[in-house]
């Protein structure tokens, strides 16, 4: 039945000239693409190594590689229909790998495929069933790129457009090929319709964000995992990215690999609210600095491709590096801008430096005497941890200084008195250094986590709970530079695992679950809290929630930093979440909580209430 | 211009205070140290001095071996060397015997100015500095929250009270102790840290600056302040009440 069906027809012999123009096209188009390439490549070969990389454990870079890259699955399920029109592009492309390879072989006399024979005839269907399906693929994103016109995509490009096309030529002489006599003179045109195009798309690549093409599934491969890896210091001449000489090859290597789809600008709370801040722009004022200056150039990284306005209005909420689709992990580039700026003293901040000098003679963020804490602590009885407790109850600068963070510290404490578990409080806590860490202010990060660190080895912690997603993040991800932190975990892991023994709450609460940042994000702890929530009512939920939570303003240091410009991001998210109806908003992070609990204030009447999760569960319990 | 700062390393606000047996001075274990607040005025001011007007700024502390961290944040805060006056008696030493280590330090160093707080956060007594400026036969001015270099020497902005400032003008060398508050203080930054491990730090100790400790003040007793709440209820008629309240805000309270 097979033998009835068309086949690929494709020109049998080559005149001599023509091979040899053949061959001499490939040489220019190679010659093209290589330039510009080759610079781009010496440029990232040429920027500092990595001191923290290691290539191994190395599954899960080839997870990452399959999943990602393979499967386009992130892609796919950040914008499902544009995400699947490219994953059929990505698929077409890799389909097609044997048939450009025959086709060029071709003119050579070399060709390893056969019309005629089954198995390569089969290939050949498979590969135009892809064929097909990329070319209307690359027509929907044409459409939307050039009409619909999503405005994350920015500026159109010339470049976009050529790139299209030249796609859809590549498929379309690919396809017509199957409806022409075997060597006639219309497969010898359809032949170098599409070799012609295919060497003239090859120079593309380099001129444009074409270059992902090539660059993205190293950068994938190559990424440093987890989420928002802050890297050491190495050295006494590193501090952080100051200029050039500092970018890393990781680094060079992703901001070359941004294939400018805005998916991280279009998530980023900053950006969102008026801010100069924008993340595709920090990666893209990297390579242009890049292209402007050299690896090892001293001019300054903060100047004429990115502003340190810019850089110091990011909450850290890390959307944009979850979004990115091209492995790019934009906190450590802007945590490093920043750690460049503070560490030598360039950025200069009345709240910042107050911030700052509070934690480096004091103990807490929150600028107040320690002995606001010991009074807490004897007021309200809490025990001492002595070493003997499973838990250490860790307050934080919130929790232990600030009202509203007391209040939630005391219903968990309520609840986990009901629960029989035994915990102390250290007689002594320093703040864990987020919001330093999260600034850029390597001295005093450093001297918090040593300071915790020893006394945590003197206390004999072993098991810590917290009630921020802050600490909990910063004891455990980032103390490790600095020595082995004890397990810690958030209140509403805790919560959840003893959640057959608390009672539900029965008095027909709504109830809004808003994921702070460094739980869900960071920690990837999204039902946890839920089904402690749910102890107390029913859950509705935002429109953007779990992985695509709207932040709500405090991260990265920022709540210490005074008003900001445009809207303020906790308006926008508490309207957000006033607007699902439900009655309750819950949280589970003090900062998420006074944000919150400020712009509800500001909305007045008609707010919803504002409970942490341990006060929502803390309700239900006998007095 | 060549600025000599004065700096005394003080518990830190948030350590807790108790005091030593014999009741002479405190506890000294397991305190956490800082840099005297109004000292780290003085030391901003003359960063800023130093950096519109060129000059060098040498940190000066006496104290015994822990010191030296206190001026090591100095040196990472811009100083561009010290001298660590080493002597293991300072909390038995009166302002006459501490100014008289500052004084001999300060002397062979020929300074323009010479910065330090009006006073430190341990002890308060105020003097130190005006007795070494008094050694040292400099003129000097209290209390002073801006210093601006001019033609002639200095023009200094001083806190008088009720919010009332005064302008003087002076000539250099001179002595000022600052009080705090008149500027914004800088953070610490790592490359201060670092660069500050290559500076010059000079140790000398009290015997070799032949400055004699015998106090002509000798400190008796120290206390922790009695912490009390009492509540008075006034009798009578509102008026008569009323009438015995603002009496006692007068006499009592003095806040009125
Ligand atoms: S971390 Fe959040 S605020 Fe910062 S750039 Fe990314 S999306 Fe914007
Ligand atoms: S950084 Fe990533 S998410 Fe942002 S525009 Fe570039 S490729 Fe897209």
């Amino acid at each position: 039945m097979m033998a009835s069906l068309p086949t690929l027809a494709e020109p049998r012999h080559f005149a001599i000239w023509e091979s040899a123009l053949f061959a001499a096209l490939i040489v220019a188009s190679v010659w093209a693409f290589w330039r510009p390439f080759g610079t781009i490549l010496r440029k990232i070969l040429a920027s500092k190594s990595d001191a923290d990389f290691h290539l191994f454990p190395i599954g899960r870079r080839i997870r990452d590689f399959v999943w990602e890259v393979m499967l386009q699955a992130k892609v796919i399920r950040e914008r499902p229909l544009p995400g699947l029109a490219h994953a059929f592009v990505f698929w077409a492309f890799c389909a097609f790998a044997l048939v450009t390879l025959n086709h060029c072989a071709t003119a050579f006399g070399a060709a390893f495929l056969d019309p005629a024979e089954p198995v390569s005839r089969i290939y050949y269907y498979i590969a135009a069933v892809f064929a097909a399906a990329c070319a209307i693929g690359i027509f929907g994103l044409f459409v939307r790129r050039f009409f619909a016109r999503p405005k994350w995509l920015g500026e159109l490009s010339w470049g976009s457009g050529l790139v299209a096309l030249l796609i859809f030529l590549l498929m379309v002489t690919y396809l017509a090929a199957f409806f022409v006599q075997p060597d006639s003179l219309a497969a010898r045109a359809l032949w170098w319709a599409h070799t012609l195009t295919l060497l003239a798309f090859l120079p593309v690549i380099p001129h444009t964000k074409h270059l992902h093409l090539v660059l993205s599934p190293f950068t994938i491969f190559l990424s440093r995992g987890g989420f928002s890896r802050i890297p050491p210091l190495s050295g006494d001449e590193d501090f952080g990215l100051v200029a050039g000489k500092d970018l890393t090859r990781l680094a060079s290597l992703q901001a070359y690999s941004c294939v400018e789809c805005g998916r991280c600008t279009e998530h980023c709370p900053a950006n969102n609210t008026g801010k100069l801040l924008n993340p595709k722009q920090i990666v893209l004022g990297l390579r242009g600095y890049l292209n402007e200056y050299s690896p090892a150039s001293e001019e300054p990284l903060l100047g004429k491709y990115n502003a340190q306005e810019a850089a110091f209005q990011c909450t850290t909420c890390g959307a944009c590096e979850f979004q990115c689709p091209v492995g790019i992990e934009h906190l450590p580039i802007i945590i490093g801008l920043r750690r460049g700026a503070v560490n030598t003293g360039a950025w200069e901040d009345d709240y910042g430096a107050k911030l700052f000098l509070a934690l480096e003679r004091g103990s807490n963020a929150l600028g107040m005497s320690a002995t606001e804490r010991d009074k807490f602590v004897e007021k309200n009885t809490l025990p001492i941890f002595d070493g003997t407790q499973e838990y250490c109850l860790w307050l934080g600068c919130m929790g232990a200084y600030d009202p509203r963070g007391r209040e939630i510290v005391l219903a968990l404490v309520r609840v986990m008195r009901h629960l029989g578990a035994s915990f102390g409080v250290l007689r002594k806590e320093k703040c864990t250094g987020d919001p330093v860490r999260r600034l850029g202010n390597d001295l005093v990060f450093q001297q918090l986590a040593e300071a915790n660190l020893e006394s945590m080895a003197q206390n004999k912690v072993k098991k810590i709970v917290s009630i921020c997603p802050h600490c909990v993040r910063t004891i455990q991800e980032d103390w490790k530079e600095f020595g082995a932190p004890p397990a810690v975990e958030h209140h509403s892991e805790f919560l959840a695992r003893f959640a057959s023994q608390l009672q539900p709450v029965q008095d027909q609460k709504r109830i809004v679950f808003h994921d702070p940042c460094y739980l869900g994000r960071y920690r990837g702890v999204y039902d946890q809290p839920r089904q402690v929530a749910a102890l107390a009512g029913d859950l509705v939920e935002a429109p953007r929630s779990r992985e695509r939570s709207f932040c709500c303003g405090a991260g990265g240091g920022l709540s210490f930093l005074g008003e900001e410009k445009g809207d303020r991001v906790s308006h926008v998210r508490a309207a957000e979440l006033a607007a699902t109806g439900a009655n309750v908003v819950a949280a589970a992070c003090p900062f998420c909580n006074t944000m919150f609990q400020d712009a509800f204030a500001a909305r007045g009447e008609g707010a919803p209430e504002l409970m942490d999760i341990a006060q929502l569960v803390a309700r239900g319990l006998p007095e | 211009m060549k600025i000599v700062v004065a700096i005394k390393q003080v518990p830190d606000r948030d350590a807790p205070v108790r005091i030593a047996p014999g009741g002479k001075w405190i506890d000294e274990t397991d305190l956490q140290w800082a840099m005297n607040e109004p000292d780290a005025y003085a030391l901003e001011e003359a960063l800023q001095l130093k950096e519109k007007n060129g000059g060098e700024v040498v940190a000066l502390s006496a104290g015994p071996e822990r010191t030296g961290q206190t001026i090591r944040e100095a040196l990472a805060k811009g100083a561009d060397r010290a001298i660590q006056v080493v002597c293991d008696d300072l909390g038995t030493r009166d302002a006459l015997g501490v100014a008289k280590l500052l004084a001999a330090a300060i002397k062979p160093e020929n300074p323009d100015l010479v910065l330090t707080g009006l006073q430190s956060e341990d002890i308060g007594l105020g003097q130190t500095g005006v007795i070494a400026a008094e050694l040292l036969g400099l003129p000097h001015a209290t209390l002073i929250l801006h210093v601006e270099k001019t033609d002639a020497g200095v023009t200094v902005k001083r806190e008088l009270e009720e919010g009332w400032f005064q302008s003087i003008e002076m000539p250099l060398p001179a002595v000022l102790t600052m009080q705090s508050g008149g500027t914004k203080l800088r953070y610490a930054t790592l490359m201060g840290i670092k660069r500050a491990k290559t500076k010059e730090l000079k140790s000398v100790t009290a015997a070799e600056l032949g400055a004699d400790a015998a106090p002509v003040v000798v400190l008796e007793q120290i206390a922790l302040p009695k912490k009390q709440k009492s509540t008075q209820i006034l009798p009578g008629s509102p008026k008569e009440a009323a009438a015995a309240l603002i009496e006692k805000l007068k006499t009592e309270a003095r806040v009125l």
